[in-house]
Protein backbone atom coordinates (compact mmCIF):
# COMPACT_ATOMS: atom_id res chain seq x y z
CA UNK A 1 0.00 0.00 0.00
CA UNK A 2 1.25 3.56 -0.76
CA UNK A 3 2.49 5.22 2.13
CA UNK A 4 1.95 8.58 1.09
CA UNK A 5 -0.32 10.75 -1.54
CA UNK A 6 -1.07 14.15 -2.86
CA UNK A 7 -3.59 16.19 -2.17
CA UNK A 8 -4.73 20.08 -3.62
CA UNK A 9 -4.42 23.26 -2.30
CA UNK A 10 -6.70 26.08 -2.92
CA UNK A 11 -3.97 28.42 -3.40
CA UNK A 12 -3.07 29.86 0.34
CA UNK A 13 -4.29 33.40 -0.13
CA UNK A 14 -7.13 31.77 -1.62
CA UNK A 15 -8.60 29.50 0.54
CA UNK A 16 -6.36 29.26 3.74
CA UNK A 17 -9.11 27.75 6.08
CA UNK A 18 -10.36 26.26 3.89
CA UNK A 19 -7.03 24.26 3.58
CA UNK A 20 -6.24 23.81 7.08
CA UNK A 21 -9.63 22.06 7.82
CA UNK A 22 -8.99 19.63 4.50
CA UNK A 23 -5.75 18.44 6.24
CA UNK A 24 -7.99 18.11 9.47
CA UNK A 25 -9.88 15.90 7.61
CA UNK A 26 -7.48 13.66 6.19
CA UNK A 27 -5.67 13.82 9.81
CA UNK A 28 -8.71 11.99 11.26
CA UNK A 29 -8.35 9.64 8.46
CA UNK A 30 -5.07 8.49 9.28
CA UNK A 31 -3.55 11.45 6.71
CA UNK A 32 -1.05 13.65 8.02
CA UNK A 33 0.90 16.26 6.74
CA UNK A 34 4.36 16.02 5.62
CA UNK A 35 5.37 18.77 3.43
CA UNK A 36 3.89 21.12 0.71
CA UNK A 37 4.36 20.17 -2.91
CA UNK A 38 3.82 21.66 -5.94
CA UNK A 39 -0.11 23.24 -5.77
CA UNK A 40 -0.43 20.89 -2.64
CA UNK A 41 0.17 19.30 0.38
CA UNK A 42 1.94 15.48 0.31
CA UNK A 43 0.58 13.28 2.73
CA UNK A 44 1.98 10.49 4.88
CA UNK A 45 0.13 7.57 6.56
CA UNK A 46 -0.31 6.90 9.98
CA UNK A 47 -2.90 6.31 12.64
CA UNK A 48 -5.89 8.05 12.50
CA UNK A 49 -5.50 11.46 14.89
CA UNK A 50 -7.72 14.46 15.87
CA UNK A 51 -4.69 17.17 14.72
CA UNK A 52 -5.72 20.78 13.87
CA UNK A 53 -3.47 22.83 11.07
CA UNK A 54 -2.66 26.37 11.32
CA UNK A 55 -0.10 29.09 8.89
CA UNK A 56 2.19 31.13 9.77
CA UNK A 57 3.69 34.55 7.70
CA UNK A 58 6.59 35.51 8.56
CA UNK A 59 10.62 36.45 7.36
CA UNK A 60 12.92 34.67 9.83
CA UNK A 61 16.89 36.44 9.95
CA UNK A 62 19.61 33.97 10.87
CA UNK A 63 19.37 32.61 14.21
CA UNK A 64 15.64 33.00 14.98
CA UNK A 65 14.36 30.12 13.76
CA UNK A 66 15.71 28.38 17.05
CA UNK A 67 13.59 30.38 19.45
CA UNK A 68 10.34 30.82 17.15
CA UNK A 69 10.37 26.94 16.53
CA UNK A 70 10.53 26.26 20.22
CA UNK A 71 8.00 28.92 21.40
CA UNK A 72 5.35 27.16 18.86
CA UNK A 73 6.39 24.05 20.21
CA UNK A 74 6.47 24.38 24.02
CA UNK A 75 2.84 25.80 23.61
CA UNK A 76 2.23 22.57 21.80
CA UNK A 77 2.30 23.45 17.93
CA UNK A 78 4.58 21.35 15.95
CA UNK A 79 6.54 22.36 12.92
CA UNK A 80 5.50 20.29 9.93
CA UNK A 81 7.16 22.39 6.75
CA UNK A 82 8.11 25.51 5.61
CA UNK A 83 8.27 27.17 2.41
CA UNK A 84 9.80 30.69 1.91
CA UNK A 85 7.68 32.55 4.30
CA UNK A 86 4.89 29.95 4.79
CA UNK A 87 5.26 28.16 7.99
CA UNK A 88 3.03 24.64 8.54
CA UNK A 89 2.33 24.16 12.30
CA UNK A 90 0.27 20.94 13.74
CA UNK A 91 -1.38 20.40 17.50
CA UNK A 92 -3.77 18.30 19.07
CA UNK A 93 -7.89 19.63 18.32
CA UNK A 94 -8.06 21.81 21.36
CA UNK A 95 -4.43 23.70 21.81
CA UNK A 96 -4.74 27.76 21.66
CA UNK A 97 -4.31 29.29 18.35
CA UNK A 98 -1.50 30.60 17.09
CA UNK A 99 -2.75 33.71 17.27
CA UNK A 100 -4.94 35.15 20.07
CA UNK A 101 -5.97 39.00 19.23
CA UNK A 102 -6.92 41.16 16.12
CA UNK A 103 -3.39 43.21 15.94
CA UNK A 104 -1.23 40.64 15.50
CA UNK A 105 -3.60 38.62 13.29
CA UNK A 106 -4.07 41.78 10.90
CA UNK A 107 -0.19 42.11 11.03
CA UNK A 108 0.18 38.21 9.83
CA UNK A 109 -2.28 38.70 6.57
CA UNK A 110 0.00 42.60 6.64
CA UNK A 111 3.71 41.31 6.28
CA UNK A 112 2.02 38.62 3.86
CA UNK A 113 0.48 41.03 1.43
CA UNK A 114 3.56 43.31 1.45
CA UNK A 115 5.69 40.70 0.51
CA UNK A 116 3.32 39.95 -2.12
CA UNK A 117 2.96 43.07 -3.24
CA UNK A 118 6.26 43.64 -3.90
CA UNK A 119 6.54 40.07 -6.13
CA UNK A 120 3.78 41.33 -8.36
CA UNK A 121 3.80 45.15 -8.89
CA UNK A 122 7.10 45.38 -10.92
CA UNK A 123 5.54 42.60 -12.83
CA UNK A 124 2.42 44.18 -13.07
CA UNK A 125 4.57 47.48 -14.55
CA UNK A 126 6.78 45.84 -16.66
CA UNK A 127 3.76 44.28 -18.35
CA UNK A 128 1.76 47.19 -18.82
CA UNK A 129 5.00 49.24 -20.01
CA UNK A 130 5.19 45.69 -22.71
CA UNK A 131 1.78 46.82 -23.90
CA UNK A 132 2.15 50.63 -23.76
CA UNK A 133 5.53 49.44 -26.53
CA UNK A 134 3.37 47.35 -27.85
CA UNK A 135 0.59 49.68 -29.29
CA UNK A 136 2.75 52.64 -29.29
CA UNK A 137 5.29 51.29 -32.04
CA UNK A 138 5.58 49.54 -35.38
CA UNK A 139 7.68 46.88 -37.48
CA UNK A 140 10.44 44.74 -35.85
CA UNK A 141 9.85 46.93 -32.55
CA UNK A 142 6.17 46.07 -32.62
CA UNK A 143 6.56 42.25 -32.67
CA UNK A 144 8.53 42.02 -30.04
CA UNK A 145 6.75 44.51 -27.06
CA UNK A 146 3.77 42.26 -28.56
CA UNK A 147 5.14 38.69 -27.50
CA UNK A 148 6.92 40.40 -24.43
CA UNK A 149 3.44 41.65 -23.41
CA UNK A 150 1.57 38.43 -24.06
CA UNK A 151 4.27 36.42 -22.03
CA UNK A 152 4.08 39.03 -18.92
CA UNK A 153 -0.02 39.03 -19.03
CA UNK A 154 0.13 35.52 -18.40
CA UNK A 155 2.42 35.67 -15.21
CA UNK A 156 1.16 39.21 -14.23
CA UNK A 157 -2.34 38.52 -14.03
CA UNK A 158 -2.74 35.78 -11.21
CA UNK A 159 0.17 36.99 -9.88
CA UNK A 160 -1.80 40.52 -9.39
CA UNK A 161 -4.95 38.65 -8.66
CA UNK A 162 -2.86 36.67 -5.44
CA UNK A 163 -1.18 39.85 -4.43
CA UNK A 164 -5.36 42.02 -4.26
CA UNK A 165 -6.38 38.47 -2.41
CA UNK A 166 -3.83 38.39 0.18
CA UNK A 167 -4.95 42.57 0.98
CA UNK A 168 -8.60 41.62 1.01
CA UNK A 169 -7.11 38.87 3.66
CA UNK A 170 -5.83 41.65 5.69
CA UNK A 171 -8.69 43.97 5.59
CA UNK A 172 -10.56 41.63 6.53
CA UNK A 173 -8.67 40.87 9.41
CA UNK A 174 -8.79 44.42 10.63
CA UNK A 175 -12.80 44.40 10.09
CA UNK A 176 -12.56 46.78 7.10
CA UNK A 177 -15.29 44.97 5.55
CA UNK A 178 -15.66 47.74 2.11
CA UNK A 179 -11.97 47.20 1.49
CA UNK A 180 -12.49 43.51 1.58
CA UNK A 181 -15.50 43.32 -0.44
CA UNK A 182 -14.04 45.91 -3.18
CA UNK A 183 -11.12 44.16 -3.61
CA UNK A 184 -12.95 40.40 -4.05
CA UNK A 185 -15.16 41.95 -6.64
CA UNK A 186 -12.66 44.03 -8.12
CA UNK A 187 -11.27 41.40 -10.50
CA UNK A 188 -14.85 40.80 -11.73
CA UNK A 189 -15.10 44.55 -12.54
CA UNK A 190 -11.92 44.63 -14.43
CA UNK A 191 -13.91 41.82 -16.75
CA UNK A 192 -16.78 43.63 -17.03
CA UNK A 193 -14.95 46.58 -18.07
CA UNK A 194 -12.18 44.77 -20.92
CA UNK A 195 -15.73 43.04 -21.88
CA UNK A 196 -17.12 46.62 -23.04
CA UNK A 197 -14.59 48.43 -23.83
CA UNK A 198 -13.64 45.76 -25.96
CA UNK A 199 -17.10 45.93 -27.96
CA UNK A 200 -17.04 49.83 -27.52
CA UNK A 201 -13.39 50.51 -29.21
CA UNK A 202 -13.60 47.24 -31.72
CA UNK A 203 -12.52 49.40 -34.66
CA UNK A 204 -9.05 50.65 -32.85
CA UNK A 205 -5.75 49.25 -32.58
CA UNK A 206 -4.85 45.19 -32.77
CA UNK A 207 -2.96 45.22 -29.73
CA UNK A 208 -5.56 47.36 -27.89
CA UNK A 209 -8.07 44.60 -28.82
CA UNK A 210 -5.50 41.83 -27.94
CA UNK A 211 -4.76 43.20 -24.78
CA UNK A 212 -8.13 43.84 -23.46
CA UNK A 213 -9.29 40.28 -25.11
CA UNK A 214 -6.17 38.90 -22.99
CA UNK A 215 -7.22 40.61 -19.80
CA UNK A 216 -10.67 39.12 -19.98
CA UNK A 217 -9.61 35.21 -20.54
CA UNK A 218 -7.16 35.37 -18.41
CA UNK A 219 -9.66 36.14 -15.63
CA UNK A 220 -12.72 34.75 -16.88
CA UNK A 221 -10.86 31.37 -17.14
CA UNK A 222 -9.99 31.29 -13.57
CA UNK A 223 -13.31 32.64 -12.67
CA UNK A 224 -14.95 29.74 -14.67
CA UNK A 225 -12.98 26.87 -12.75
CA UNK A 226 -13.42 28.26 -10.00
CA UNK A 227 -16.83 28.62 -9.98
CA UNK A 228 -17.34 25.08 -11.64
CA UNK A 229 -15.66 23.39 -8.86
CA UNK A 230 -17.45 25.61 -5.77
CA UNK A 231 -20.80 23.98 -7.25
CA UNK A 232 -19.28 20.89 -7.69
CA UNK A 233 -18.19 20.92 -4.03
CA UNK A 234 -21.36 22.15 -2.62
CA UNK A 235 -23.28 19.12 -4.73
CA UNK A 236 -20.29 16.62 -3.42
CA UNK A 237 -21.34 17.94 0.61
CA UNK A 238 -25.23 17.41 -0.31
CA UNK B 1 5.66 52.34 17.79
CA UNK B 2 3.98 56.03 18.84
CA UNK B 3 4.91 56.01 22.10
CA UNK B 4 1.52 58.46 23.20
CA UNK B 5 -0.85 55.17 21.70
CA UNK B 6 -2.62 53.28 24.19
CA UNK B 7 -0.45 50.03 24.35
CA UNK B 8 -2.41 46.55 23.17
CA UNK B 9 -3.79 44.72 25.83
CA UNK B 10 -1.40 41.48 24.46
CA UNK B 11 1.53 44.54 24.73
CA UNK B 12 0.56 45.42 27.59
CA UNK B 13 0.68 41.80 29.41
CA UNK B 14 3.74 40.93 27.44
CA UNK B 15 5.37 44.19 29.19
CA UNK B 16 4.34 43.43 32.63
CA UNK B 17 5.47 40.16 33.03
CA UNK B 18 8.95 41.48 31.24
CA UNK B 19 9.54 43.47 34.56
CA UNK B 20 11.48 40.00 35.39
CA UNK B 21 13.76 38.68 32.60
CA UNK B 22 11.72 35.74 31.09
CA UNK B 23 11.71 33.62 28.03
CA UNK B 24 8.81 33.60 25.42
CA UNK B 25 7.17 30.43 26.90
CA UNK B 26 7.72 31.93 30.46
CA UNK B 27 6.09 34.95 29.43
CA UNK B 28 3.05 33.04 28.07
CA UNK B 29 2.71 30.43 30.73
CA UNK B 30 3.33 33.50 33.38
CA UNK B 31 0.89 35.46 31.86
CA UNK B 32 -1.67 32.51 32.04
CA UNK B 33 -1.01 31.88 35.43
CA UNK B 34 -1.41 34.59 36.98
CA UNK B 35 -4.84 35.41 35.29
CA UNK B 36 -5.61 31.98 36.31
CA UNK B 37 -6.18 30.81 32.88
CA UNK B 38 -8.71 33.92 32.26
CA UNK B 39 -5.94 35.43 29.38
CA UNK B 40 -3.98 33.49 27.11
CA UNK B 41 -1.92 34.31 24.55
CA UNK B 42 -0.99 32.21 21.57
CA UNK B 43 2.73 31.64 20.31
CA UNK B 44 2.64 33.80 16.58
CA UNK B 45 1.08 36.77 18.80
CA UNK B 46 3.58 36.51 21.31
CA UNK B 47 6.41 36.21 19.01
CA UNK B 48 5.12 39.07 16.87
CA UNK B 49 4.71 41.68 20.03
CA UNK B 50 8.39 40.48 21.31
CA UNK B 51 9.76 41.45 18.05
CA UNK B 52 7.95 44.71 17.95
CA UNK B 53 8.64 45.54 21.29
CA UNK B 54 12.77 45.00 20.69
CA UNK B 55 12.38 47.34 17.76
CA UNK B 56 10.88 50.03 19.87
CA UNK B 57 13.43 49.38 22.38
CA UNK B 58 11.15 49.01 25.30
CA UNK B 59 12.75 45.81 25.85
CA UNK B 60 16.47 44.11 25.27
CA UNK B 61 17.57 40.84 24.62
CA UNK B 62 18.73 40.03 28.48
CA UNK B 63 20.43 36.68 27.89
CA UNK B 64 21.01 34.70 24.40
CA UNK B 65 23.49 32.06 25.61
CA UNK B 66 20.36 29.66 25.23
CA UNK B 67 19.34 30.14 21.11
CA UNK B 68 16.17 28.37 22.26
CA UNK B 69 15.12 30.10 24.96
CA UNK B 70 16.35 33.95 24.63
CA UNK B 71 15.55 36.01 27.85
CA UNK B 72 14.24 39.83 27.57
CA UNK B 73 14.06 42.49 30.13
CA UNK B 74 12.07 46.00 30.04
CA UNK B 75 14.39 48.74 29.45
CA UNK B 76 14.02 52.04 31.18
CA UNK B 77 11.87 53.68 28.56
CA UNK B 78 9.85 50.15 28.04
CA UNK B 79 9.19 50.46 31.80
CA UNK B 80 7.97 54.32 31.54
CA UNK B 81 5.95 53.44 28.89
CA UNK B 82 4.45 51.08 30.99
CA UNK B 83 3.83 52.96 33.85
CA UNK B 84 1.74 55.23 31.62
CA UNK B 85 -0.27 52.73 30.55
CA UNK B 86 -1.31 51.59 33.85
CA UNK B 87 -2.45 54.90 35.01
CA UNK B 88 -4.47 55.06 31.83
CA UNK B 89 -6.31 51.73 32.77
CA UNK B 90 -6.13 52.51 36.61
CA UNK B 91 -8.71 55.39 35.18
CA UNK B 92 -10.75 52.81 33.41
CA UNK B 93 -11.35 50.49 35.95
CA UNK B 94 -12.15 53.31 38.65
CA UNK B 95 -14.80 54.77 35.95
CA UNK B 96 -16.66 51.02 35.85
CA UNK B 97 -16.32 50.81 39.56
CA UNK B 98 -17.54 54.13 40.25
CA UNK B 99 -20.21 53.93 37.64
CA UNK B 100 -21.48 50.49 39.13
CA UNK B 101 -21.40 52.18 42.54
CA UNK B 102 -23.97 55.01 41.53
CA UNK B 103 -26.19 52.36 39.90
CA UNK B 104 -25.77 50.07 43.02
CA UNK B 105 -27.36 52.94 45.21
Amino acid sequence: MKKTKYITSGGLAFSEEKDMKKLQRFSREGWHLKDFAFMGYTLEKGEPADFIYSVDYRTLEDGEEDEYLDVFDSSGWSHVASAATIHLFRAPAGTKPLYTDRETTVEKYGRNSAWIGKAALPLVLLTGIAWAGAILSTGILNAFFFVAAVILTVMAVPAAWTALTAYENKWKAAGRIKAASLAKVLPFLIVMGALIAFVGFSNTNAAVKMFLSMLAGALALPLLVWAVMASANRLRAK
Amino acid sequence: MNKNEQLTDSMFYIMAVLAQPRHGYAIMSQIEETSEGAITIGPASMYTIIKKLLKSEWIYLYDDSDSRRKTYLLTDKGREVLEEDLKTRKLMIQLAENGLKEAGK
